[in-house]
């Protein structure tokens, strides 16, 4: 009976553990914009707490007290009950400290105090229910067993289920509340008589019903606190809030997109009022002649495939999305639904480099992507040579592979190096195996013919529009100029100028890891 | 002798938590980043994690098999599939890129199965022992957990300030098998010290 309940202690607690784990990590990456150094330095404060709170714990098994003493199960009721409530308070603690300024490292701390508390579970548990002889240690791996299946249970069920049909304050709370239930188990099971066993559980209840009360006031609006941070007012509030199992996207009141907190492009389709750097989708057309397949890795907005789109001689456009919360996104946004609602146009729910690798048969004339910012964690799957050399398996004679490096020095020498053909198109890179060029006269075609719905692109009609039109056209006459960061740049410039950078590969990380702490600053 | 096997889990717990790292994100590579894939690669490991404790407990029940030793050729074998472990991955996920889920999910835990078998295994064969000298099942599980976790505590602050920046993916599991086969010698070494004690 009592190693039978050891098990089912550890499993809920294993359960209760991770799902928290799972929960800051969400909130991390999305204060942290996604940054590596943030996720280890997460899991590093979380197996702190949970080695100190082992130690400590081992401090509470007594000689004296042996296995099935059910007075151990109170210090189990009371550390369970602390664990909980310290893990619930970290979500808003990072909501915080991201006003306050002080940012994503200082919440770690509570981090360590709640993992800490949960730590001290498993060796309670373990003192509790396994008798001190020789079958000690088979005993122990069944708890051990125990635990980790509670554990996974968490990561599929928090990670798979409670993200995709709750918000994070539905999911924290749940699991809060799971927590709860187990101390009150604990509390009916232990050696209490009837009037202490009464005051031990109206407690517990009193801290769910606070628990309940109290969360909607702490997370309230917990994703624009972690965004805006020190920038965050009592009337700031996004537009748009979509929570899935593959992460959380945000839109402002001004319609710029956030994905997982790392800003992730504006709604917007003309090149007149470009304020999302959308020529760069209709730069396209001066670098290859008549693109009939496209491949897009990334969806985001929808603004470039809207674009990508109406390209003039296209045939099919496939688009390869991670999340599927960005379909979600715009349908609801009719300037970019008509992505969604187009023959040639296929939506892929996948990871891009999986994808590729999937299809190896599959082949395209321009091959795009709107890469999200160099130093993200596992940003290295879509930078590095290996997946280069994978994008050219999959180009055309004379194909494109046109990619944002987000102004690396290392992605743009990656791509120049590995590409014999490449310019840089403001903070693209284009590369080819076949010689490349921004040319001024398709550049002038494609400004002149281009349309959306048909509406054309630039109404030179007017005489600013005439102007607007005349000024964008001697873009493609940057090439000759000195290399600035909006215009055109060489291949031969390009590896002048990123000679002491690194060429990224897959094991080397090197975009990622080149600086551990990134502070974003606030929108 | 119970100080020398905690540094030695300790540098265990270091070397195990490097291998969850790296062998994720080569993982990852392979077949994706997408939330079905990584809770993929991390139930696999969990399941072999979990397998191995129940391993590792079996064989530590019986109290005349040497747990030091067992504990030196567990993280001998460890070392030893850490050294070829990418190439493994990358041999394995090239050919099963194409399959199903389940399938990918079923040669995802094979593939993690050996390493985290031993790797779940020795904390059961640790605490076997230390309970035998020193009769209480908490305070031994508290030690050694605390050692091992915050050997991997270090290795995950380590590794995010100076060890991938410097040894990428290759020279990270190269340094934690140099650890493991440290690990090994030292255990063999308290192994000799105990049986010349006895």
């Amino acid at each position: 009976m009592n190693f039978a309940l050891a098990l089912v202690v550890a499993a809920v607690s294993g359960f209760i553990a991770l799902s928290y784990e799972i929960v800051w990590y969400r909130v991390i990456a999305f204060e942290s914009w996604g940054l590596p150094g943030a996720f280890g330095l997460l899991l590093a404060a979380y197996l702190l707490g949970l080695a100190i709170g082992s130690r400590v714990a081992a401090g509470f098994c007594k000689d004296d007290v042996k296995s099935g003493d059910r007075r151990q199960l109170r210090s189990l009721a009371i550390f369970a009950l602390l664990a909980n409530v310290a893990a619930w308070a970290v979500v808003p603690f990072f909501g915080w400290t991201a006003k306050t300024g002080l940012d994503w490292p200082a919440a770690l701390g509570l981090v360590v105090v709640a993992a800490g508390l949960l730590g001290a579970i498993l060796p309670l548990v373990a003192h509790f229910g396994i008798a001190p002889d020789g079958r000690a240690g088979q005993r122990l791996s069944y708890v051990y067993l125990a635990n980790i299946i509670g554990s996974s249970a968490g990561s599929l069920l928090t990670g798979f289920v409670f993200f995709d049909i709750w918000p994070l304050r539905t999911t924290g709370l749940a699991v809060a509340l799971v927590g709860l239930a187990l101390v009150g188990a604990l509390v009916l099971l232990s050696d209490l008589g009837g009037a202490r066993r009464s005051q031990y559980l109206v407690a517990s209840g009193v801290v769910a019903v606070l628990l309940v009360a109290l969360t909607p006031r702490a997370y309230d609006r917990i994703w624009e606190r972690l965004l805006y941070k020190e920038n965050f007012r009592d009337d700031t509030k996004f537009a748009e809030i979509i929570e899935t199992k593959s992460g959380v996207i945000t839109v402002t009141q001004d319609g710029t997109v956030y994905g997982g907190g790392a800003y992730d492009g504006r709604f917007n389709t003309s090149i007149r009022s470009d304020r999302n750097g959308i020529m760069r989708a209709y730069g396209i057309g001066a670098m290859h002649a008549a693109p009939k397949r496209i491949l897009m890795i990334g969806l985001a907005s929808g603004s470039w495939a809207r674009v990508l789109q109406h390209l003039p001689g296209l045939e099919h456009l496939t688009i390869v999305e991670i999340n599927p919360g960005y379909t979600q996104l715009i349908e609801a946004h009719p300037e970019v639904r008509g992505v969604l609602h187009d023959s040639k146009v296929e939506v892929v729910i996948d990871d891009g480099r999986r994808w590729l690798n999937r299809h190896p048969h599959e082949r395209f004339d321009v091959i795009v992507m709107n890469t999200t910012w160099h130093w993200r964690a596992h940003i290295t799957d879509l930078l590095s040579t290996e997946f280069m050399t994978l994008a050219r398996a999959h180009m055309e004679l004379g194909g494109l592979f046109y990619f944002n490096s987000t102004s690396s020095d290392d992605v743009q020498k990656t791509a120049a190096t590995v590409f014999p053909f490449a310019l840089r198109v403001y903070n693209f890179m284009a590369v080819s195996d076949s010689p490349l060029a921004f040319d001024k006269s398709r550049w002038e075609r494609t400004l002149k013919t281009f349309a959306i719905d048909g509406v054309p692109a630039i109404d030179r009609g007017s005489e600013s529009g005439q102007k607007f039109f005349d000024d964008l056209v001697t873009y493609a006459d940057t090439i000759n100029a000195a290399p600035e960061a909006e215009g055109l740049e060489s291949r031969d410039s390009v590896l002048t100028r990123t000679r002491s950078a690194t060429v990224i590969t897959d094991d080397n990380m090197a975009a990622e890891w080149r600086r551990v702490f990134r502070l974003q600053d606030p929108p | 002798m119970r100080a020398w096997i905690y540094a030695v889990f300790l540098l265990s717990g270091f070397a195990a938590l490097l291998y969850q790292i790296v062998w994720q994100r080569a993982l990852y590579a392979i077949y994706g980043i997408n939330i079905e894939s990584v809770t993929m690669v991390v139930t696999a490991f969990m399941l072999g994690l979990g397998v191995g404790s129940v391993a590792g407990g079996i064989v530590s029940k019986d109290p005349k098999r040497p747990a030091l030793l067992l504990f030196s050729l567990v993280e001998l074998g460890i070392g030893a599939f850490g050294l070829v472990s990418l190439q493994v991955f990358h041999a394995i996920g090239e050919i099963t890129l194409g399959m199903t889920a389940f399938a990918t999910f079923v040669v995802t835990f094979l593939l993690v199965l050996l390493p985290t078998l031993l790797m779940g295994s020795t904390l059961p064969l640790l605490v076997s022992y230390l309970v035998r000298t020193q009769k209480n099942v908490g305070k031994s599980v508290g030690s050694l957990y605390f050692v091992n976790t915050l050997g991997s505590a270090f290795a995950s602050a380590a590794a995010v300030l100076f060890v991938m920046k410097s040894a990428g993916l290759q020279g990270t599991v190269r340094a934690a098998a140099c650890l493991n086969l440290t690990v090994s010698f030292l255990a063999y070494v308290a192994h000799r010290r105990t049986g010349a004690a006895s």
